[in-house]
């Protein structure tokens, strides 16, 4: 396998026809992804800022960032904090509210050959319903994301993701509102995220993305104060891989939808355990911050391991863990 | 871009000029080779290296995002201020301290290492065209972004640098600046009067603003000792511009962890600044 990754080629992506054979495709929840890689909502902007660096459409979904019904501000500096092998984050779902995400960053990004999550947020059900309603109205859009896991705002959010009853119903909720492929995202700040998983399957999600970050903290000893004005935030890197790949593997027992995995993602070797684990697409998150590469390096890392492996469909992997 | 007709100050042989203007090209990512890496001063140190795209389409104010070789779990990348770029011999110096692990780690990088780079990043100096008079004023390792500015100003323009630093033993670089700033526009101040005047440096500010009006002041440095730059700009009613420093990720303008607040709202410091008007920044 190619060492291409976090010191990555910026032109190193293949277009070696005797790699053409392999079948990258999959398919989330009626979600159809041209590759399983996609990046962690927050990660990317909305497309823009990586457009720079590389061609969208290499990738097999874009999820944007989090859209609430109005602006929100987000948190006060600082916002981030860097741990070992990871980093903190408190930035608290800034966006410019569901009307000017349209009118600028969706209409950006329709025009770039590649699928869009979009990612939902609110403080409450009704927010998360508002938004989707809106969102409904907008033909180019093709599957949502349910953030009900953010760690980093006082209401909602994560409140959703930790109870498997408010779970299911904010997810009916929407699931009531849309025909589009619903995408449940779960925080791994739970005891059991297997009884959340399976309520939201229940509720009719049609695929789950896991995991988001873990909460956390970090102290300057000599102010003796927290790093982050919010004084938590969330853990997400290399750091917390292990976790996530454990969840992955556990939810993949309990639930028959498939599922969207994420935590500490950096290289194809990353994105394959994923998989194996029992993921069917995967997401990079803040690799994308070390190497603006990271996620189509990812995508041609999968095709040369199919290749080696005489994989002749990536499919084959999800699960596969013996 | 300020015209090709004038006459410039003497240029640092060793340097060529950064010219001013937003018509450079973008971001990218560049693996720099360390030419040469050394202390200046006490913690104060600089790199310099060969990264012929960054050097050749950086402009004062701009900034490289810089990730350390060999210290993989420090996932994050640096940001530190373009000190000086030649674009000819395709090289950028940078200027930093060392405050923490990683900085530490940075100094001791040998020659021939690789460095991953991205950039020029950033909305970088705007000073007025036809500006007569300009004050720089630096705090510290804040000097760095004011080097190249202090090259695109001809003749024509009377050039006057503020420095401030803790002690003569931390003060840097003021020697590259006499190439550009001539001895009785050179104002030194030390907080324990170990070299120059004995005091911050707003103060020897505010006496500079009271003896002779200025068209464009320009400062970096610790966020109060800008914020009072600002503040005595205002009350001369001089056109300022500060250059922010935040925690920063992506450093491309997707993660929105660098945010500033100013009038027209959260603008992110990396490519909506690091260079603001004082006058928008809400401090």
């Amino acid at each position: 396998m190619s060492k291409r990754g976090l010191l990555g080629d910026p032109t190193g992506h293949s277009d070696d026809h005797s790699l053409g054979s392999v079948d990258l495709s999959v398919n989330l929840g009626g979600l159809q992804m041209r590759n399983p890689v996609t990046v962690a909502s927050g990660t990317f902007g909305n497309g823009k800022q990586y457009a720079e660096f590389f061609s969208l459409d290499r990738l097999g979904a874009i999820t944007t960032k989090g859209v609430s019904l109005e602006p929100w501000i987000g948190n006060d500096n600082p916002r981030i904090a860097e741990t070992a092998s990871g980093m903190l984050n408190s930035i608290g779902l800034q966006n410019p509210g569901v009307e000017t995400f349209i009118s600028e960053d969706l209409s950006w990004l329709t025009n770039q050959d590649v699928p869009v999550i979009v990612n939902v947020s609110g403080h409450s059900a009704s927010e998360y319903l508002a938004v989707i309603e809106r969102l409904e109205a907008v033909e180019t859009i093709a599957a949502y994301e349910l953030n009900i896991s953010c760690p980093n705002i006082d209401c909602g959010g994560m409140s959703f993701g930790t109870d498997h009853q408010a779970a299911f119903s904010v997810t009916q909720l929407c699931r009531q509102k849309t025909g589009r492929p619903l995408i449940v995202k779960l925080t791994p700040n739970v005891t059991d995220i297997g009884e959340i998983a399976k309520a939201v399957e229940a509720a009719g999600a049609n695929a789950i993305s896991l995991i988001n970050t873990v909460l956390g903290m970090a102290i300057d000893s000599r102010r003796r104060k927290p790093v982050l004005a919010r004084k938590v935030g969330g853990l997400s890197g290399p750091a917390i891989k292990p976790i996530a790949l454990r969840m992955v593997y556990e939810v993949h027992q309990q639930v028959q939808i498939p599922l969207l995995g994420m935590g500490g993602i950096c290289s194809a070797e990353d994105a394959i355990e994923f998989m194996l684990a029992g993921a069917t697409a995967v997401a990079i998150g803040t690799a994308n911050f070390t190497n603006p590469y990271s996620a189509p390096a990812v995508v041609d890392g999968l095709r040369e391991y199919c290749a080696e492996q005489g994989i002749s469909r990536i499919t084959e992997l999800t699960g596969a863990l013996q | 871009m300020v015209n090709a007709e004038v006459t410039y100050r003497a240029c640092d042989s060793e340097y060529n000029r950064l010219e001013l203007g937003s018509d450079a090209g973008g971001p990218k990512q560049e693996i720099g080779i360390v030419i040469d890496n050394g202390f200046m001063a006490q913690t104060i140190a600089k790199i310099r290296l060969s990264a012929p795209y960054i050097a050749q389409n950086t402009r004062p104010g701009q900034f490289v995002h810089l990730r350390l070789p060999g210290l993989e779990a420090h996932i994050l990348r640096r940001p530190f201020s373009v000190y000086a770029a030649d674009a000819r011999n395709g090289e950028i110096q940078l200027l930093y301290q060392t405050v923490g692990l990683g900085t530490e780690h940075l100094s001791t990088l040998p020659n021939g290492t690789h460095v991953d780079l991205i950039g020029p990043i950033g909305r970088g100096w705007q000073p007025p065209r036809d500006a007569k008079r300009v004050l720089l004023v630096g705090g510290g390792l804040g000097v760095a972004p004011l080097y190249s500015l202090a090259s695109t100003f001809t003749t024509e323009t009377e050039v006057h640098l503020v420095m401030g630093a803790q002690s003569a033993d931390r003060l840097i670089c003021w020697k590259p600046f006499s190439t550009y700033i001539t001895e009785p526009c050179l104002h030194i101040t030390t907080d324990d009067g170990s070299a120059g005047q004995h005091c911050f440096t707003t103060k020897a500010v505010k006496d500079l603003l009271e003896i002779g009006a200025f068209d464009y002041i320009a400062t970096c440095g610790p966020e109060p000792m800008q914020k009072s730059v600002a503040a005595l700009a205002a009350e001369h009613q001089t056109f300022c511009e500060v250059s922010l420093e935040r925690r920063m990720a992506c450093g491309i303008g997707a993660c929105l962890s660098c945010v500033v607040n100013t009038t027209s709202g959260l603008q992110r410091a990396c490519v909506d600044g690091p260079v603001f008007n004082a006058q928008e920044v809400i401090w």
